[in-house]
């Protein structure tokens, strides 16, 4: 076969723009740190990178969720084991009402003492977080309870609907309560009328209603405590959950780095390798073109 | 029996052969760099001898013929066409590739911010700032799809331009192949049509690279030309050229000789810029608008399905789209709803207080509705940017191979039509050195005339 000065130039141009060509793809590769520039690249991983990035991006929702459910709980939990304290002492104290040798400062002192009490129960059940209430069930801004005209608590101002958020697919943690289930569970009045009534039967020395108080407030007590351990399971729950998440995110930026991810190490010793051959080519062109016969003739 | 002065004619039209070999040769030399030129080689010929005892009458120049391997340019002809087609899809793919923005950063990243946002309108229904906040993702996740949609349509009318690009130049090429038919009827054939059948096969591969076309050589040595199914458009001296209208949409229909031709036109980058004008893109965009439609449609259900915070039913929250076609463009958030951010239905009961459908619109992300089902928003967004990659990878590997198997057929061509200069600097010494040869034969015939005469001169 003939090699003429055209085929020989076309043939030339054809294999540097070839060497070029990989010299400027492992250069980006190098440059960039990323093994694709444009989904024509690799077309499956790219795929694949996006809907890893979107599942990475799902997990951080959950554990922005989560992290701000376990601080919400943890104010609530305070707040319940504040409640735990108080009605401990006025179970004492309408202990102390019910016995016979109580002097009538005696029984004032102690049915100040519950006035304070059932003062610090109302407050702790107007607890906020975040600028809603924890007690309201669903209507965060209206506080549970508020005070009437003559100075008593009033009936219950939230609604039922306890507030759950989603912590992972198929997970979801309770956020907000419903006040009445610490307040009323199934009496037929709630604590704070309980008190009031243990204050005015404190300070007559009513004691058969100091009793029938008592008894009231103990089912208060209890029902405190049994919201107080559901929400600490909810915590502890929160904390597997966010390890679990955080463990999650972890394998699915590493799914996506092996998409991604340009090797370092491999990209390197390919460009070195299609710079040696760039200029392999480069010198080997410049040799052939160098004679001809022309150069011969005299 | 010959005699002196007969020899002496000879070798003069032996010189003049030689220099017309050497003329030749200087003509290949000139033309090295001439792009479709082939190598002209001169043709000689003994001429017989007039009588038995006359050894011949020298040299003559026959003709002068170029090498052009009619089998191989044919052959370059049907090739090249499939190239242009690729390499005008690749093109084209290449740009709407890079209209698909980055993983994470795209339509993928809208459709997690939105999602996001309702997810944080969960945590606390009541707070103005998350409800703003759905509203300002649902404006960008919409925004996001309006732009793609312009990108996509903007791709489209790139290849429209593209289109009428190329029909003016294979309208000017014809052009120029037609008047060099005339130009070869003109002159007679033989040498002197050859530079035109050059320029001619030249501009026959041009063409090619741009449109599929047949050639047929007709009787006055000239070629005519038909492109899709037997339209002329060249015959003669006479250049048809394709007539460009505009539909409804202002995309370019091409006809020629009154008949539609831009279905059948298949071939070359002419051929490529239509397929990715009339069948990738419009793929693309559907796939892109079913996307946009289903977002809405979801939305809009679950919405619907919820109360607002003053307990009223949620009404539309993208502007219900009455198709599936052009929905991408078309998306924006409701208007009533953009400026009033308490009608975002957040609450699953009537109470408006709560957040069951914050919540349920939230898992949305995670919900199988599309393609019968199986894949999520996002999955659909992975699938079309999937499918663009690999359409525009499958034209730049099958671009690779055609250039590859065109690259061949020319070399071969080169190799039989192609200028050496090595070749050529030895045909220079062969026929210099003839010339010295005969050159000496004419001072040795005229030596002997000399003799002759000085004998009748003398005597």
């Amino acid at each position: 076969m003939r090699i003429t000065f055209g085929s020989g130039q076309a043939a030339a141009m054809q294999d540097l723009e070839k060497v070029t060509a990989e010299l400027d793809r492992r250069q980006r590769e190098v440059s960039s740190g990323r093994r694709m520039q444009s989904p024509g690249d690799d077309p499956a991983s790219w795929a694949a990178a996006i809907k890893e990035r979107a599942g990475i991006a799902s997990v951080d929702q959950y554990v922005r969720t989560a992290d701000s459910a376990t601080s919400r709980l943890t104010v609530a939990d305070t707040v319940l084991s504040d409640l735990v304290t108080k009605l401990t002492a006025a179970r004492s104290a309408a202990l102390a009402g019910q016995g016979s040798v109580q002097t009538d400062q005696q029984r004032e002192a102690t049915a100040q003492e519950l006035e304070g009490l059932r003062d610090a129960v109302y407050d702790d059940l107007n607890a906020t977080f975040g600028g809603t209430y924890l007690f309201s069930g669903g209507a965060g801004i209206t506080p549970p309870y508020v005070r009437n005209p003559d100075g008593t608590v009033s009936a219950y101002q939230g609604d039922a609907n306890e507030l759950s958020v989603d912590v992972d697919r198929h997970r979801s943690v309770r956020i907000s309560f419903d006040g009445r289930a610490v307040t009323l569970g199934t009496d037929t009045q709630d604590v704070f009328t309980t008190l009031d009534q243990l204050i005015t039967a404190v300070r007559t020395n009513d004691q058969p209603t100091i009793a029938t108080a008592l008894t009231g407030v103990e089912r208060a007590f209890s029902r405190v405590v049994t919201v107080q351990s559901g929400v600490g399971a909810d915590l502890n729950a929160l904390d597997d959950q966010r390890a679990r998440l955080s463990e999650m995110k972890l394998a699915g930026q590493s799914r996506l780095s092996k998409d991604e991810d340009a090797n370092m190490a491999e990209s390197i010793t390919g460009m070195q390798q299609a710079d040696t051959a760039y200029q392999a080519a480069l010198g080997a062109i410049a040799t052939r073109t160098r004679l001809s016969l022309m150069d011969y003739l005299k | 029996m010959s005699d002196l002065f007969t020899s002496l004619s000879i070798a003069a039209r032996a010189l003049a052969a030689q220099q017309t070999g050497l003329d030749v040769v200087g003509q290949n030399i000139a033309n090295v760099n001439t792009a479709g030129y082939a190598r002209r080689q001169v043709n000689l010929a003994a001429v017989p001898p007039r009588d038995r005892f006359s050894a011949g009458g020298g040299v003559e120049v026959t003709s002068i013929t170029s090498t052009r391997d009619a089998l191989l340019e044919r052959r370059l002809r049907l090739e090249t066409p499939a190239e242009g087609r690729e390499a005008a899809l690749a093109d084209s793919l290449s740009v709407v590739e890079s209209a698909l923005g980055d993983a994470g950063s795209s339509i993928d990243g809208n459709l997690t911010e939105f999602f996001d946002a309702w997810s944080t309108l969960a945590e606390d229904p009541t707070s103005a700032t998350a409800r703003q906040g759905v509203l300002i993702k649902g404006q960008a996740l919409a925004r996001g799809f309006n732009d793609m949609a312009d990108g996509l349509e903007s791709a489209r009318r790139d290849a429209d331009g593209n289109v009428r690009g190329l029909v003016d130049q294979i309208d000017e090429l014809a052009r120029q192949i037609a008047s060099l038919n005339a130009a070869i009827g003109r002159s007679g054939g033989g040498s002197m049509a050859l530079s035109f059948k050059d320029q001619q096969a030249e501009a026959i591969k041009q063409l090619s690279e741009l449109i599929d076309v047949d050639a047929i050589e007709n009787s006055t040595g000239g070629v005519d030309l038909s492109i899709a199914n037997g339209r002329a458009l060249v015959i003669g001296a006479n250049a048809y050229s394709i007539d460009v209208t505009s539909d409804a949409r202002g995309f370019a229909q091409l006809s020629s000789g009154g008949m539609q031709v831009t279905s059948e036109i298949t071939g070359g980058r002419l051929g490529g810029m239509l397929h990715a004008r009339d069948v990738v893109i419009p793929d693309y965009q559907d796939s892109l608008d079913g996307l946009a439609f289903a977002l809405a449609s979801q939305v809009n259900t679950q919405h619907a399905a919820g109360y607002d915070h003053s307990g009223t039913q949620g009404g539309a929250f993208f502007t219900p789209l009455a198709s599936q076609a052009g929905a991408a463009a078309a998306l924006q958030l409701d208007p009533t709803l953009a400026v009033d951010p308490g009608l975002v239905a957040a609450a699953g009961t009537s109470t408006g207080a709560d957040n069951g459908n914050a919540r349920a619109l939230a898992e949305l992300r995670n919900a199988r509705v599309l393609d019968g089902g199986t894949a999520t928003l996002t999955d659909g967004w992975a699938r079309l940017t999937y499918r663009v990659g690999q359409d525009s990878s499958t034209a730049q590997a099958e671009q690779k191979n055609r250039q590859e198997i065109v690259s061949q057929i020319d070399a071969l061509r080169e190799s039989v039509s192609g200028v050496s200069l090595d070749e050529e600097a030895m045909m220079m010494m062969k026929f210099q050195r003839a010339y010295e040869a005969n050159a000496r034969y004419f001072t040795t015939v005229d030596t002997a005339i000399d003799t002759l005469m000085q004998m009748v001169v003398t005597g």
